[in-house]
């Protein structure tokens, strides 16, 4: 087991640069994301880890040891691909063996890991079988096996289960997470899919645009996010940003008041900074912080176009003005296309971002 | 039949009737042909007449020989040459890619007699390049074209010169579909660069390889240009008669159109169990 540790990880490919210095610290033993939209530079960056990809700038360290000169097969790393990467024309057996028998690995050895993670992952009955044979979710297996045997200090996930189903992605998930608890080892795991990201991770990288947004835990992200693109990011269905703008201040709040809502007015307790009256803010609201009119600070009108009623909760989607806004209901056939009703906003419960996205408390 | 279906094969029609009478109906004919006395007036029917000829006559039996020599050292070396070529024009340092590639691929499309002209120009025996080259190193000068080895070995070289880069295209089409996250799966496996080579790139490549293998052994089956042009006509003294200069010898030189027929369904006869053959040995393991 070991920590891995990126201090001002730069790539660059020719004069374009992807990831402007990353500072990330994984503890030994933690399970972290990486998440982003595509292009972020999620994968790269664990390509670098991996040793896949050079290093323009700064150190990667596992272990304590920089590893910007180590070769892949020697950082003590395991990869999982997205594509899988099995060897179409080897036997399961064959695919979880064959690093270890081209290495010269003693034979009863090679056969007590593959055992080992053949038992783990409950692919023991597929052991003769060839890639094509086998489903998304079986190869999606064999894939971790093959990591699992290389015994690695650090499991390293590209993106590993964007090409399943839907259901068969929440079972691998509930798998990969069982995974990390059985081996205790650390792992990095990118995707794109926020929900992968808020139940699979110890602490979660937001990046963006080769960029580390935030760095947390993912309720302290949902929670408490530093700027907008990560309030915006981490959340399904995502949050609200209403237009608003301010119109008073006093030493511990400010008193703003949203454009596009027919003058509806919230005040607003701040911490630390105070925006200039007039200043143009954004105030973002979760769905679920959506209250019945008049539990919250400040009632707003609107009318829904589409409610989707998913049992448990709905989701009334509706155009206020120019924004389109996202509630979620209590399970409930009352509300429907049409509909005229009135949500009111709790202060607590919304977060103020200023006109760059930064986040203002 | 339904009205859309017979709209369909009304166009198709004008191709179903050459396809009929310039493919078919040869096939048939030529069939039916072999069973003929066919130099006698009017064709005899005799079944043994041809095909009985074809077991004891010595002339097929060296065309034959011939013809399995030059498939069983051209073929192996050829191919191994075009996975060399394919895997060098697939590498990432190879800079004007596209130029090799052109360059490999050049001489299919360079006319035969124009080919076998330049051969015998550079293999001349006093004129020739490749003596000059011979000499300056130190070694004797080679008389290609008297020579029953040195002219076998010239129409394999020359076959291979012409199909190599060919072969080489098919096989680079393979290799590029290999996905490379297998290749960086293998390097996190400490697998080196020749060991993926041979347990990775070659079992990937085997269905091109196949492919490329049933091809030759057709063309190998078939061989006609290099002999005829190049060493004259299959000399020296019929030592690089090949089945094919043997059809055309008794076809259109002697007019046996009976004994051409048979050795042309021999020919492909013998190329069709080989090449079954040859996918019994390269099958997929269930």
């Amino acid at each position: 087991m070991a920590a891995v540790t990126l201090t001002n990880v730069v790539k660059r490919f020719g004069n374009f640069e992807v990831v402007h210095g990353a500072n990330i610290d994984i503890a030994d033993g933690e399970f972290v994301v990486f998440v982003g939209p595509s292009g972020c530079g999620k994968s790269t960056l664990l390509r670098m880890v991996a040793g896949l990809e050079d290093i323009s700038g700064g150190d990667i360290a596992i272990g304590g040891k920089v590893v910007n000169d180590v070769e892949p097969a020697d950082r003590g790393i395991a990869m999982v691909f997205q594509s899988y990467a099995l060897y179409p024309h080897m036997t399961v057996e064959q695919n979880l063996s064959f690093g270890l028998r081209m290495n010269g690995n003693p034979r009863a050895d090679t056969e007590r890991r593959v055992k080992r993670a053949a038992e783990i992952l409950r692919i023991d009955e597929l052991m003769q079988r060839r890639p094509k044979q086998l489903s998304g979710g079986q190869r999606q297996r064999v894939a971790i096996g093959r990591a699992i045997v290389r015994e690695p200090q650090v499991f390293l996930f590209d993106e590993p289960l964007s090409n399943l189903d839907a259901e068969l992605r929440v079972q691998m998930r509930v798998e990969i997470s069982r995974l990390h608890k059985e081996l205790g080892v650390t792992m990095i795991y990118v995707t794109h899919d926020q929900t992968e990201a808020m139940t699979l991770a110890d602490r979660i990288v937001v990046l963006k645009a080769g960029n580390v947004e935030q760095i947390g835990a993912p309720l302290d992200l949902y929670d408490d996010p530093a700027n907008r693109f990560v309030a915006g990011f981490i959340g399904s269905p995502k949050m609200n940003f209403l237009s608003a703008k301010v119109v008073d201040t006093s030493n511990s709040a400010a008193i703003i008041e949203l454009v596009n809502h027919g003058g509806a007015r919230l005040s607003k307790p701040l911490r630390d900074a105070f925006p200039a009256i007039g200043a143009e803010i954004v105030l973002g609201v979760r769905p679920e912080h959506f209250f019945e009119a008049g539990e919250g600070d400040c009632d707003i009108p609107i009318k829904a176009d589409v409610a989707e009623h998913l049992g448990s909760v709905s989701y009334v989607y509706a155009n206020a003005g120019p924004e389109e806004l996202i509630v979620e209901r209590e399970a409930s056939r009352q509300r429907a296309g049409g509909d005229h009703f009135t949500v009111s906003i709790k202060a607590e419960r919304s977060l103020l971002f200023d006109k760059s996205g930064a986040r203002i408390r | 039949m339904r009205t859309q279906n017979a709209t369909a094969y009304r166009f198709l029609t004008p191709y179903l009737l050459i396809f009929a009478v310039f493919w078919i109906w040869p096939i048939i004919s030529s069939f039916l042909i072999s069973f003929q006395a066919t130099r006698t007036v009017p064709w005899r029917f005799a079944p043994a007449f041809n095909w009985g000829r074809l077991i004891g006559d010595p002339a097929f039996y060296n065309a034959l020989k011939n013809t399995l020599l030059i498939l069983v050292i051209q073929v192996p070396v050829m191919i191994a040459l075009a996975i060399v070529m394919a895997v060098l024009l697939n590498s990432p340092l190879l800079k004007a890619r596209g130029l090799y590639r052109f360059a490999f691929f050049a001489p299919v499309v360079v006319g035969e007699v124009a080919y076998s002209a330049v051969f015998r120009l550079m293999f001349s025996l006093d004129f020739g390049i490749v003596n000059k080259l011979l000499n300056s190193i130190g070694l004797p000068k080679v008389d290609w074209f008297s020579n029953v080895t040195p002219a076998m070995a010239l129409i394999m070289i020359a076959v291979t010169w012409r199909w190599a880069g060919y072969n080489a295209i098919i096989i680079l089409a393979g290799l590029q579909s290999i996905p490379e996250d297998v290749y960086e799966a293998a390097t996190l496996d400490r697998v080196s660069k020749v060991k993926q080579f041979f347990h990775i790139t070659l079992p990937l490549l085997k269905p091109v390889i196949v492919f490329c293998a049933v091809l030759s052994i057709i063309g190998t089956m078939q061989l006609f240009t290099e002999p005829f042009l190049i060493t004259e006509r299959g000399g020296p003294g019929g030592g690089t008669e090949t089945l094919g200069l043997l059809l055309y010898r008794q076809g259109f030189r002697s007019l046996n159109f009976g004994y051409a027929s048979a050795v042309a369904y021999t020919m492909a006869g013998l190329a069709i169990a080989i090449t079954l053959v040859q996918l019994w040995l390269m099958r997929e393991p269930k």
